[in-house]
């Protein structure tokens, strides 16, 4: 009852706005040659790609504020307005922004949208179920630079006197992340063997996993809108306590219920389990916070992780709410 | 707390299962026991107006103070139960609708409010939003020992009021006409009955979330009153129904993978009243087809 | 014959017994100038009526006169737009435990979970007070106002599965138990068969011979005149009140029940039959 309420409530958004759609896209082309071209991206995630790569150039929007979960967001008429005056609109794909998909259909024919993870190969990516894949690429510093092209071609596309100042900031960023990407196995690495065990609230993390050699389990299935159950808490709970797992992790825009459960499912059985501190997984960092950029946010975490599992006894490392950190080269 | 070592032989006897099992019965046994006074005063549907204002409170609590623990949620839910319930009698006293339209306009409006707040709160991404939505459809297995004490202090403190003033909210349920010309209150008297109804529906948020903690309610008390035609009975029987369904509800969620546990509670609770229903002696529906074929005349 | 309240040991006196230690005072119910309304549409206009002294009581008068509604007025159970309602003198706040009543049969849910003993112990909660269950005390009070009704073998029958007559002396045991001194009784004849209203009656006239007052909503003109000491007519208005044959005149009676004119033979008859046995 509850869903069938708010997908309506989306549509009769839709409607209103498509109601007052019109106009706005006869004004579209005239902006774009007047002024600096406005994206709206919906996620804060593509929101610093599109920034990475257009500069001073474009004015990025970006629909989701930090520490908004974009598995269940819906859509305002507000934000449907934005979407609609905006010269082009990115959006992460997949699926991850769930409830958005009618409303970024019905933007399509008046506005360009550009969804970057659907350009990936799907060789490379990891199935959830038949023609269903995990969403979380961005995890996976290397497999992400392949969403640079796209919005390259958008952008120049968009404002074609600047497509090479375009070009060439896009491959200094896939570069970066390459590096970045390196960079990140490194550090994972430095965990010893048999400790390399990530539990977090949901499963955002399977790309990061792959790529940087640690196994990942949630508590939560790939959306957080799927209930947990009592078997997969004590199922868990008996994973944490066998293999002495020292730390759990929360999420910026997770609910961490979760894991406190688990945390105390495994201290009454003897083994403490620390939490490791609060990762940024489907959102970045507030603005001026060290996470605030991809590569800020994909470092914070690494360090979060390792030194939560490498049983250091210093305070719970938490990014989210450290002071910014000198910003890193490339980033 | 570890469990006792033969408990421990048990496959599934957690201490996250057993924290949530007590938890859980505490609401259920408590909600039977409640919704059964609430059956006699022929009210069910009080139930379902507090339990779809419980949003409100959640998301008002959460503006207010910035604050997401249960105690604190749970307070806020309380205090818009209350209100929404106090709404149906100003509906139904200052527009001269009738008691279950009142009823269905504060459940309506107030639901609506509920999830347009709750949205509103994920749109603006307000630090320590996440979750709220959880209030829902119950997070069940993610109570903590902290949860559970609360909920079991509460059910506890419920179930005694009930039992204090038994013979008084019997008197009125029954017939209000005579209280009130012996001098009961009856006014109070109600509006205690409705309180009690609100806390536990709050009560039964984390549990079974607002969608379905109406059914805690109002499930094991028409299961319990198919067996027996005694008011004490009838609560004992009403509790003991709900902590039968929540306790039910939880093991099999212990055992079988993915599946949620507050859902599986009121259908634990729904296959018992329908086992009543059906079999119960003298009220059941076997025993009344009985009754007709043995009534039929003999055939000229 | 001994009444109830001088046999079984009772709950110390209130204040009111002990104001009037020593003498006994009759009861007196003194309606002065009632007016109820329902929505607007007047109900009872100016009614004033006084009951004093122990005796049978009816308030008669056709359907929809608003005899019911004067008895609820009086008990506080429909508001009043004028006017006042005294026992003793008193608001009926103050003497509360003193004053009984027995309900229309029909608001009541027969299927509730309630036994006959439960049924006639409810009678026993006004003096209970807050919290206390009833005991030994109240429960052979309770035997005993079964008793004096003939319902004695059935204190454990669920009441849906009782009689008419039967179910009807259940309320009157209920208000028995309240060990009142006046009694108010709605309609308490109808629906129930000829034995069990005379078995009513009985019981009713004994309250009346133990110095109580019994006030009594009755629908039957026929039973009215051969049982009640003191009527009123009631038609939105007090038509006539006094001992039974002045009241119940073919004058008074045809303005109260205008074209009834059979009836009006019959009920002269009983009237003269009545006065010529006392």
């Amino acid at each position: 009852m509850v869903f069938g309420r708010s997908k309506a409530a989306v549509l009769v958004a839709v409607a209103a706005v498509a109601g007052g759609c019109g106009p706005t896209a006869e004004r579209a082309p005239a902006k774009s040659q007047a002024v600096r071209p406005r994206v709206v991206a919906t996620t804060t995630v593509v929101a610093d790609l599109v920034r990475q790569v257009g500069g001073d150039r474009v004015t990025v929007d970006c629909l989701m504020a930090a520490g908004i979960d974009p598995h269940s967001y819906k859509a305002t008429p507000r934000d449907a307005d934005r979407l609609a005056a905006a010269d082009l609109v990115v959006a992460s794909g997949l699926h991850l922004e769930g409830k958005l998909a009618e409303l970024l259909n019905r933007l399509g024919r008046r506005v360009p949208v550009v969804a970057v993870a659907d350009t990936l190969p799907k060789d490379r990516l990891l199935p959830v179920a038949t023609d269903l894949y995990d969403p979380h690429v961005w995890f996976d510093a290397a497999l992400w630079s392949g969403c640079v092209p796209v919005v390259v071609e958008a952008l120049a596309a968009l404002d074609p006197p600047h497509a090479d100042e375009y070009r060439g900031r896009g491959a200094a960023h896939a570069a970066a992340l390459v590096a970045l990407d390196g960079e990140l196995e490194a550090r994972i690495a430095s965990i010893p063997d048999g400790g390399r065990v990530l539990v977090t609230a949901h499963d955002a993390f399977q790309y990061f996993g792959r790529a940087y050699g640690i196994e990942v389990v949630g508590v939560q299935g790939t959306s957080t809108e799927s209930e947990a159950g009592l078997g997969e808490i004590n199922r868990l709970v008996d994973m944490l306590v066998e293999r002495k797992i020292p730390a759990v992790f929360v999420e910026t825009s997770v609910s961490d219920r979760n894991v406190a459960a688990l945390v105390e499912g495994a201290a009454a059985r003897g083994h403490v389990v620390r939490l490791g501190g609060r990762l940024y997984s489907d959102s970045l960092g507030e603005t001026g916070g060290g996470g605030d950029t991809l590569a800020g946010a994909l470092r914070a975490n690494v360090e979060a992780i390792v030194a939560g599992l490498t049983e250091k006894t210093t305070a719970d490392a938490d990014p989210a709410e450290q002071a910014p950190r000198p910003a890193a080269a490339g980033g | 707390m570890n469990p006792p070592a033969c408990l421990a032989a048990a496959p599934a006897l957690t201490h996250n299962t057993l924290v949530v099992a007590a938890g859980v019965a505490a609401v259920g046994c408590a909600a039977g026991v409640v919704g059964s006074l609430s059956l006699l005063r022929k009210r069910p549907l009080i139930g379902d107006a507090a339990a779809h204002t419980t949003l409100v409170g959640v998301a008002g609590a959460f503006l207010l103070t910035g604050r997401r623990d249960l105690p604190t949620l749970l307070t806020g839910a309380l205090v818009a139960a209350v209100a929404g319930l106090a709404a149906v009698v100003l509906v139904r006293r200052f527009t001269r609708t009738r008691d279950d339209a009142a009823t269905a306009i504060v459940i309506g409006v107030g639901f609506g409010l509920g999830i347009a707040l709750l949205s509103g709160i994920t749109a603006r991404g307000l630090p320590g939003s996440a979750g709220l939505e959880q209030f829902l459809l119950g997070h069940t297995a993610a109570l903590t020992a902290r949860d559970a004490v609360v909920l079991a202090v509460v059910s506890a403190a419920a179930v005694a009021v009930v039992l204090l003033g038994l013979k008084e909210a019997t008197l009125v349920a029954f017939d209000a006409a005579f209280a009130a010309a012996t001098g009961w209150p009856v006014g109070w008297i109600d509006q205690v009955l409705v309180t009690l109804v609100a806390v536990m529906v709050v009560v039964g948020l984390p549990a079974a979330g607002a969608v379905l903690v109406t059914a805690l309610v109002v499930i094991p008390p028409v299961a319990a009153r198919q067996w027996t035609d005694r008011v004490p009975t009838l609560l004992l029987l009403g509790g003991t129904f709900g902590l039968v369904a929540a306790v039910t509800g939880v093991a099999v969620s212990a055992v079988v993978p993915r599946m949620p546990t507050g859902p599986l509670v009121v259908l634990a609770a729904a296959a018992i009243c329908i086992v009543s229903l059906v079999i119960a002696p003298r009220r059941g529906w076997l025993a009344r087809r009985r009754r007709q074929i043995t009534l039929e005349p003999p055939r000229a | 014959m001994p009444t109830l309240q001088s046999r079984l040991p009772g709950p110390p006196p209130r204040e009111a017994d002990v104001a009037d230690a020593g003498k006994f005072v009759p009861p007196v119910v003194e309606f002065h100038d009632v007016t109820v309304a329902y929505g607007g549409r007047p109900v009872l206009w100016n009614v004033d009526l006084t009951i004093a002294e122990p005796c049978l009581f009816g308030i008669i008068g056709p359907n929809g006169a608003g005899k019911s509604t004067l008895l609820k007025s009086g008990l506080g159970l429909v508001p009043l737009v004028h006017g006042t309602a005294r026992f003793w003198g008193r608001p009926l706040a103050e003497v509360r435990g003193r004053v009984g009543y027995v309900p229309q049969r029909e608001t009541v849910d027969w299927d509730f979970p309630v036994s006959v003993m439960d049924v006639v112990l409810m009678g026993t909660y006004g003096r209970l007070g807050w919290f206390r269950r009833p005991g030994g005390r109240e429960r052979s009070l309770a035997r005993e106002c079964l008793d004096r009704v003939g319902l004695i073998d059935v204190a454990d029958r669920q009441i849906g599965r009782l009689s008419g007559g039967q179910q009807q002396r259940v309320f009157v045991a209920r208000a028995l138990a309240q060990e009142a001194d006046i009694y108010f009784l709605d309609e308490p004849m109808a629906g129930v068969d000829a034995r069990s209203q005379e078995q009513i009656f009985g019981v009713l006239a004994g309250l009346r011979s133990e110095g109580r007052l019994v006030v009594v909503v009755h629908h039957d003109l026929r039973t009215a005149a051969a049982w009640f000491d003191r009527v009123a007519l009631i038609d939105m208005r007090l038509v006539a009140t006094g001992p039974t044959a002045e009241v119940l005149t073919p004058a008074n009676l045809r303005r109260t029940y205008a074209g009834q004119v059979d009836l009006l033979e019959e009920i002269g008859q009983a009237v003269a039959a009545r006065g010529r046995t006392t």
